[in-house]
């Protein structure tokens, strides 16, 4: 990851996305987190370096570079969800500087409506809200109609858009006049505009924290399945005492404790640390309150991508009548959904448990390897983001918020889940 | 019990051995001390009914009492963990009495099967870190061959140690080779004079051997079944019949009991299961075990076309082996080393197929860990589950979760690296069990019980 940061300044632009492409594809870029942000900083360095005349060869210019990225890691949903963040940012200034362009009499532009604050809402306090989110809703002129937020996210409701352009064309002919003057102020505001992001992404793990304590109580016993950092830094920040349950990586069993430092500083509160070498946690669901996942991505639907292992968890504790509670920033939250369960598993390297010098078994044994999963949103029952705390049910509304109808309509996979 | 009051004097002999130790334990080890000072006790009422061996035994004592002194910590540690639910029936809670004794005297145990992964300063002090929660749960233990008790059957002394390192494993396997043992027990006693074969043989010969069995790795339910059997046969022995006769009608019992229970039944199940899978079905099976394989293998045998799916645990391993025999057979095998993906393979699988260490009387299954999970992955999916079961295996003992009876891995028994070797799955879960008796539904289990109870 740092590696390709460096080489981002060397290289031309093209170089950058071929060589971001294969780094995806060989997987030596993976993590929603470091996928994300390579995401941003690859479509900065498109906005910044390329060459664009008007907004509508940029969001082109956009969405080929996101179409090529998201093919190249589509399990990844944070890649497509960040280079939609971007596309709708584009739009968003552009429509802005069109506003203050055609202020004086015309008519196509419905006035802006005070600003809207369900963002707001579910802010933490102190957090600050991205301005240009904020303005973005404001200058979204579409209301909340009911039928909207019913709407199932299975089907595009790219029938639904008013005054934004339908669906993944993207060459939107309102946008077009006279812009081209004020490409070098666009530039900057929507340089501005990633940063934003990038700084967003990279706060989520803080933010999160806060709501440790609200989760964990006292003489709790929580479950967590091989704890990304996002999930360590949560239960390090609680103050309580209680015990965690560590779920190990099966394949990376060696002598010393692999998680020293998180029980080091979860000592620091008198709390415990157990690593439990099981793959089946049926056995321990009767001692453990409650189990933290940290989502991959989490879809429109509510179920979530995960590492492989922890669908079993869930299906577990949901068994057991235990809270399964999620982990991850609103940049996770995808528009997309997983409809087929079967396509959302990603199956990686066979040598984890089977040697390759294994002859009986690498000639006449299929041997599969589960990377990631799709654990169902039944199984799942409460979502914390840096937003805060979220049912089921509100997810969409932060969709909403999140991004606009062109882009969640915009279908950046292709033929690849056909 | 004629020589209680012998065994007085002994008992006060019995009294020093611990003291001598408290002066020099630790302050912090004070809690561990009552419990290892109660089961000793108990021990010594035990063992006093024999006159003779009272003698043995102050000749032993000196000696014994200088050991002692060296691994006191390790005892007391042990008194500890023994102090959890034995897996013996109800019947031979004798057993269960003198299990104290034997984790006092037989000592330096704990010693982890993979001592260079563990510095050895650890491990004195390992068996204090199996984390709260679980403490009452029991481990097996490698007890070195110089430290068994003497009255310990070089047979059984070399099982125990083949049942400590996990190399006899499976329910069945440890039953039969027990049985097996405990008949070269039987041929090479001769009851002493004054005494008869019926009363003096269990208490003193065979329970100092199950006591050893039990240190070393806790018993299964099917060797507290069949050990209960072995003790009523002997006490049914005819006090008037010839010692000769009378080991020739023991070693009868266990060789029809063994072909019964065991041989028979496997050949009755086998048959069954294999004939439970169909042309064209993908069974999957959790781990390895030898009568799933051998169904399977029954099943290909009889020109059933299938392939199989082997879901393992990645701890464990075993189901490489077992899909590397079945795929050398010519079946069309799958392997998957975790639960990943556990969803996608149960949505291809038409049938689970799993064997139990153990069946509750209230139909749930003691299985190899993480089958409760398979099971629950199957009924999600509405695919039926078969489990592959010998009836000496149903215990009338009844559990509703997986913490009541298990037993921890000795290799990951603390805090730093933790594992269960077993799991329970409710009934709800199950759709079938294959016994020798005839296939029902796992709630039947207590039937079979009392059918058996009239066969005998």
């Amino acid at each position: 990851m740092d590696k390709f940061l460096d080489s981002l300044k060397g290289r031309p632009v093209d170089a950058s996305i071929d060589y971001l492409v294969s780094l995806l594809k060989r997987r030596q870029i993976q993590g929603s987190e470091s996928c994300a942000l390579a995401t941003a900083h690859i479509l900065l360095q498109v906005v910044a370096r390329d060459k664009w005349s008007d907004v509508n060869q940029l969001l082109e210019r956009v969405q080929t570079v996101g179409r090529k990225l998201v093919a190249a890691s589509p399990r990844e949903l944070t890649i497509g969800n960040v280079v939609r963040r971007i596309l709708g940012l584009i739009r968003d200034e552009a429509q802005e500087d069109r506003n203050d362009a055609n202020n004086d009499g015309s008519s196509d532009v419905l006035p802006e409506p005070p600003h809207s604050a369900p963002l707001k809402l579910d802010s933490p306090p102190g957090k600050p809200i991205r301005p240009t989110m904020a303005s973005a809703l404001g200058s979204l002129t579409r209301t909340q109609s009911m039928f909207n937020i019913l709407a199932d996210p299975d089907v595009a409701p790219s029938f639904l858009l008013d005054g934004t352009p339908a669906a993944s064309s993207g060459a939107s002919t309102p946008l077009a006049h006279g812009l081209a003057t004020n490409a070098s102020a666009l530039r900057s505001e929507v340089l501005d505009g990633i940063e934003e992001i990038m700084d967003e992404i990279k706060q989520v793990d803080d933010q999160l924290c806060g709501y440790s304590d609200i989760v964990i109580h006292p003489g709790d016993y929580v479950l967590v399945h091989k704890p990304s950092r996002t999930v360590q830094r949560f239960l390090t920040r609680s103050k309580r005492r209680f015990t965690v349950l560590v779920v190990t990586d099966p394949a990376t069993v060696t002598a010393e404790d692999p998680y020293a430092i998180l029980r080091k500083s979860l000592a620091a509160n008198g709390s415990t640390l157990i690593n439990v070498m099981n793959t089946g946690l049926m056995a321990y669901m009767t001692r453990v309150n409650k189990v933290i996942l940290s989502a991959r991505a989490i879809t429109a639907t509510g179920g979530i991508t995960v590492d492989a292992g922890a669908a079993a968890v869930a299906r577990a504790a949901r068994a057991s009548g235990r809270t399964v509670i999620v982990l991850g920033g609103v940049y996770k939250l995808s528009p997309d959904t997983q409809a087929n369960q079967d396509l959302a598993t990603e199956w990686g390297d066979p040598s984890r448990y089977v040697n390759f010098s294994d002859g009986a078994m690498v000639n006449n044994v299929r041997v599969k390897n589960a990377v990631s999963e799709y654990v169902p949103a039944e199984l799942i029952d409460t979502y914390i983001t840096n937003l805060g705390a979220h049912s089921r049910d509100h997810l969409h509304s932060i969709i909403t918020d999140h991004y606009k109808d062109a882009e969640v309509s915009l279908d950046l996979y292709g033929k690849i889940r056909k | 019990m004629s020589e209680q009051p012998n065994g007085a004097p002994a008992e006060g002999q019995g009294a020093p051995a611990p003291a001598p130790q408290t002066p020099q334990q630790q302050p912090s080890e004070k809690n561990a001390a009552p419990a290892k000072d109660k089961p000793a006790e108990k021990s010594g009422e035990k063992k006093l009914t024999g006159a003779e061996l009272k003698a043995k035994a102050k000749a032993d004592k000196a000696a014994r009492r200088a050991q002692v002194k060296d691994r006191k910590e390790v005892s007391k540690a042990e008194a500890a963990v023994s102090s959890s639910p034995q897996q013996l029936g109800p019947a031979a809670s004798e057993v269960k009495g003198k299990k104290g004794k034997d984790g006092a005297a037989a000592g330096q145990g704990g010693r982890p099967l993979l001592p260079k992964t563990v510095p050895s300063a650890v491990i004195t002090e390992q068996k204090v870190q199996i984390p709260e929660c679980f403490s009452h749960l029991s481990m097996a233990k490698r007890i070195p061959m110089t430290q068994a008790d003497k009255d310990v059957h070089p047979s059984v002394l070399a099982l125990g140690q083949q049942m400590a390192t996990f190399s006899i494993d499976e329910s069945i396997a440890r039953l039969k080779a027990t049985l097996l043992a405990f008949k070269r027990v039987i041929q090479s006693y001769t009851t002493p004079p004054g005494h008869t074969l019926a009363r003096h043989f269990t208490p003193h010969v065979l329970n100092p051997q199950i006591e050893y069995l039990t240190a070393c790795r806790p018993m299964c339910f099917s060797m507290g079944n069949a050990i209960r059997w072995l003790k009523l046969q002997v006490s049914k022995i005819d006090m008037d019949a010839s010692e000769e006769d009378a080991k020739r009608d023991l070693c009868l019992a266990i060789d029809t009991f063994v072909a019964e229970r065991i041989t028979v039944a496997d050949e009755v199940i086998t048959e069954a299961g294999s004939k439970l899978i169909r042309d064209g079905e993908v069974i999957l099976t959790y781990g390895r075990s030898s009568i799933v394989e051998r169904t399977i293998l029954l099943a290909q045998a009889a020109g059933t076309k299938f392939s199989v799916f082997v879901v393992d645990d990645p701890y464990e391993r075993q189901g490489q082996q077992l899909a590397k025999v079945l795929s050398a057979e010519g079946i069309q095998v799958s392997y998957c080393g975790d639960f990943g993906g556990l969803t996608n393979h149960m949505r291809r699988t038409t049938k689970v197929l799993v064997s139990a260490e153990a069946m509750f009387s209230n139909g749930s299954l003691y299985a190899r860990a993480g089958t409760c999970d398979v099971a629950l992955a199957a009924n999600e999916l509405h695919k039926q589950v078969v489990v592959l079961c010998e009836t000496i295996n149903i215990t009338e003992r009844v559990s509703t979760d997986s913490l009541t009876y298990n037993e921890i891995d000795p290799e990951r028994g603390q805090a730093g690296a933790f594992r269960l070797l077993f799991d329970t799955t409710p009934d709800k879960y199950l759709q079938l069990l294959v016994t020798e008796l005839g296939t029902v539904q796992p709630r039947s289990a207590p039937d079979l019980l009392r059918k058996l109870e009239e066969f005998n």
